[in-house]
Formats: structure tokens, C-alpha cells, sequence
């Protein structure tokens, strides 16, 4: 390359150099000017009480717009304590059925401790019976009153809402120990011209272990009372075995093969930590 | 009024459930009203069919048969019930072949099986013995005799 070359690019450059603060101004010249909010008013919005409106006109908005928050999300997430209250309550659905038939049925007491409204342990103890001579069948079962145990807890979805509504789903883990006997059991053998050959199996004993998820809805009716329906889907986890046979009813579990069971309950409510409880919307509009 | 229609809904949905849940109860038997083996014929490992069978237990009442000179790949032998032996005729009618019998000894084993198939017998075979005219083997994979409807009694033609 040349002197020459040389002169002339370092001239060019030097132009370049000289023309970009002119660009740049081009460019802000085209910037739409903003007109700054100067002017602005912090209002508080509707339905507010004129306590604190009154706080608004002082001017004391920021720590109002910090308890508003803390309001509204008081609203939707309501807190309860952690024993919001206990329910304790007698399972009839199976009492109900005999009525109408069904040859066994197992009566509980459960006690169900409603914890920030949401999740719900519970606890189960209840007696089961049967008895049953089936049409054209060969033999008399009877299942001897056992006791039968749950233990399980309840998630409510109604959280929001007053503890007296709830849908839940929950799980329970249930053992039952169990006597039975078979008895007037007539055997055929038509072929060695066998006929009515008759045993029983009496003194029949077993345990099982179950595990139960369920849907449930409970609304109250009366002051602290309140109805409730659980619709159970159980499997076994566990049986003893027996070498002449297994048994048909289960207490605190239903029959043999059955996938589904039904409770109906009525519950006594005893509230706990009231002054805890969250403000009714009603009790609000009384305190303003 | 809103409880209310709660609890008009509580006790539709849960009287629903309640009936739907009852009425999906099983009230099926889906084997035998009683333990009894299913013997079957084979060849090797193939199932055979004899064109001409008669099998008799020795004692029935009145000389009765199980089956009569009918082809059969499987027959059923019903067992005693106040005796622990029992012994069956296989008669291979109009065949050169000798009659064998078959001889099974067992315990027996009251049980309850299910509401639905009620209280019978099943049956622990103990020993068996047979005589070779037309049998190869016999073989009993599992010898407690259920009302289970499956081949239970595998019987090896020569």
C-alpha cells in the first residue's frame, strides 16, 4: 500500500468519526417526548369503610395499600388454626341397609380433627355382624360382632369456606380381627349317591388389613349437628389364610370381593379456638 | 336456602351411590359348586380325544357311568365324600386294548368358598396309582383338588 493510500483512508475514518455524533442527534429527534405523571391520586377502592378512607385523606397510603393486600388475601386464603374444631360421629349407612335387607353390617364411631380447615386426621373404632342363610344356597354363615379399627385423614377442598360445608377425599388404613362360622352346610354327591352329607366349620377365625380412598361430603343441619355421605373404594392389603376357607364378610371392610362401600354419618361438631376463626363476611359488615 | 340445597344435594348424590354401589354387587360362581378333578388326555404334550370312552367309578350306585362309550379329551371324576379312595374303570370300547383303572387316594377338606359358590369338599390327593393297558403316566401337577373348572389330573397315553 502507498502513502498515498494511506493519506486517504485515514482521512475517510477520521470523517466517519466526526459525522456519528449527528446521526445519533437524528435519532433523538425522532423520540416521541413522555409527558411525566406528576399528578397522580391513590384512591382506595370500592366498598371501603370510611375508617379507612379517613387513613386515605391523612395521606397514609402505603401502609394502607399493605393492610389491603393483607385483607384480600386474608379473603382468599382464610386461615384457620390449627384445631379448628372436632367432629365425632356414628357411621348408620349400614344400620340403614339392614333395613332394607342387606345381611351384615358394621356400625363406627369416628373422631375427625379439622385441622386449619384442610387436612383432617381421622379416627375409627366400630363393631361388624353378619348373618346369612342365602336362597338356594347349602349353608348359614355367621359372622360373630368383631371390632374393626381406621386410621386415615381427610383433605377438604371447601377450605375457603365455613368449616360447616365440606368435600373431602381421604385414605384410611383399616384392621379387623374376626371370628365366623359356617354351619348346616349340606354337600351333594349325586354321582356316589352321596347326598346331604352336612359339616360346619365352626370357630373360623381371621385378620385382615385394607386400605380405603374415599370422597365425602358433610353439610351442617342444626346448630353443632351435622350429614354426611363417604363413597369408599377399598382393596385388601393383607388376609390371613385359612385352609377351609376365607371368610365373606369383613367387619369395617364389607364383603369379600366387593370394590365399593357407602357410609352415611351424623356428626356432633365441638368448635375449637373460635376467636381464632376467621370473620364471616356478615360479622364484617356488623364490625364496620 | 343455600344449606339447603346443599342438603338436598348430599342426600341425592349419596342415595345415587348407595344404590349403585349395592347393585354392583358380584352374585356370580364362576367354578364348580364343589371340588372335582378334571382329568385330560395327551399324547406327548398334545391333547388327545378317545373316540370311544367309558369311565366308571368301582362302587357307583347302580354300575352308573360318568361317560359311556362317547369320545371325550376330558372327563370329570367326581370324588367321595365319606371315603378317602376312589377308583375309576377307563374302558377303551372296541379296542384290543384292556381296560385300566386309575386309583386315587386323598384327604378331604371342607371349606367355604364364597357366598356366591357356597360351603363343598376339596381335596388333598395323597397318592395315586394306575394300571400301563393304555396309560403312559399320570401326572397331578397340583394336588389340592378345588372347584376351579381346569385340568387338574393329566393322564399320558402310550
Amino acid at each position: 500500500m502507498t502513502l498515498k493510500k494511506l493519506y486517504l483512508l485515514a482521512i475517510a475514518m477520521m470523517v466517519a468519526v466526526l459525522l456519528m455524533p449527528l446521526g445519533a442527534q437524528e435519532q433523538q429527534r425522532k423520540v416521541t417526548p413522555v409527558k411525566p405523571s406528576t399528578n397522580k391520586v391513590l384512591t382506595p377502592p370500592k366498598g371501603t369503610d370510611e375508617k379507612t378512607i379517613e387513613r386515605y385523606l391523612t395521606g397514609d397510603t402505603t401502609s394502607l395499600r399493605a393492610q389491603e393486600i393483607k385483607d384480600s388475601l386474608a379473603r382468599i386464603y382464610p386461615h384457620y388454626p390449627a384445631l379448628t374444631e372436632m367432629w365425632l360421629g356414628v357411621n348408620f349407612a349400614d344400620g340403614l341397609l339392614k333395613v332394607f335387607g342387606q345381611k351384615y353390617a358394621s356400625f363406627d364411631f369416628h373422631a375427625t380433627f379439622n385441622m386449619w380447615n384442610r387436612l383432617q386426621p381421622v379416627v375409627v373404632a366400630g363393631l361388624g355382624v353378619a348373618k346369612d342363610t342365602p336362597d338356594d344356597m347349602n349353608f348359614t354363615y355367621r359372622g360373630k360382632l368383631s371390632p374393626y379399627f381406621k386410621l386415615g385423614a381427610n383433605y377438604n377442598f371447601l377450605y375457603k369456606k365455613e368449616p360447616q360445608y365440606q368435600l373431602y377425599a381421604g385414605v384410611r388404613l383399616g384392621f379387623s380381627t374376626f371370628k365366623y362360622d359356617i354351619t348346616d352346610a349340606t354337600v351333594q354327591n349325586p354321582y356316589w349317591g352321596e347326598a346331604n352329607d352336612n359339616f360346619e366349620l365352626k370357630g373360623n377365625s381371621g385378620n385382615a388389613l385394607w386400605g380405603e380412598m374415599l370422597v365425602g361430603l358433610k353439610v351442617g343441619i342444626a346448630s353443632n349437628w351435622a350429614l354426611g355421605w363417604e363413597a369408599k373404594f377399598h382393596g385388601m392389603f393383607k388376609e390371613k389364610k385359612s385352609d377351609h376357607g376365607m371368610p365373606w364378610f369383613i367387619p369395617g371392610f364389607g364383603t369379600r370381593g366387593g370394590k365399593w362401600a357407602f357410609g352415611l354419618s351424623l356428626y356432633y361438631t365441638i368448635p375449637m379456638n373460635r376467636d381464632r376463626w376467621p370473620a364471616k363476611d356478615e360479622e364484617k359488615k356488623k364490625l364496620r | 336456602m343455600r344449606r339447603l340445597i346443599y342438603i338436598f344435594l348430599m342426600l341425592v348424590v349419596g342415595c345415587f351411590l348407595a344404590t349403585g354401589i349395592v347393585a354392583c354387587s358380584n352374585d356370580n360362581c364362576m367354578g364348580n359348586s364343589n371340588g372335582i378333578p378334571l382329568a385330560a388326555f395327551y399324547e406327548g404334550n398334545n391333547a388327545v380325544t378317545l373316540p370311544s370312552l367309558t369311565v366308571y367309578g368301582i362302587g357307583a350306585p347302580n354300575d352308573s357311568a360318568i361317560i359311556r362309550n362317547s369320545s371325550a379329551s376330558q372327563v370329570y371324576l367326581p370324588l367321595r365324600i365319606t371315603a378317602t379312595t376312589c377308583e375309576y374303570v377307563l374302558d377303551y370300547n372296541g379296542t384290543e386294548i384292556d381296560n385300566d383303572t386309575l386309583t386315587l387316594n386323598y384327604d378331604i377338606i371342607p371349606y367355604f368358598e364364597s357366598r356366591e359358590c357356597g360351603a363343598m369338599y376339596n381335596f388333598d390327593i395323597k397318592s395315586w396309582e394306575f394300571t400301563c393297558h393304555a396309560i403312559d403316566s399320570v401326572a397331578i401337577p397340583d394336588t389340592r383338588i378345588t372347584n376351579a373348572d381346569v385340568v387338574t389330573i393329566k393322564i399320558f397315553m402310550q
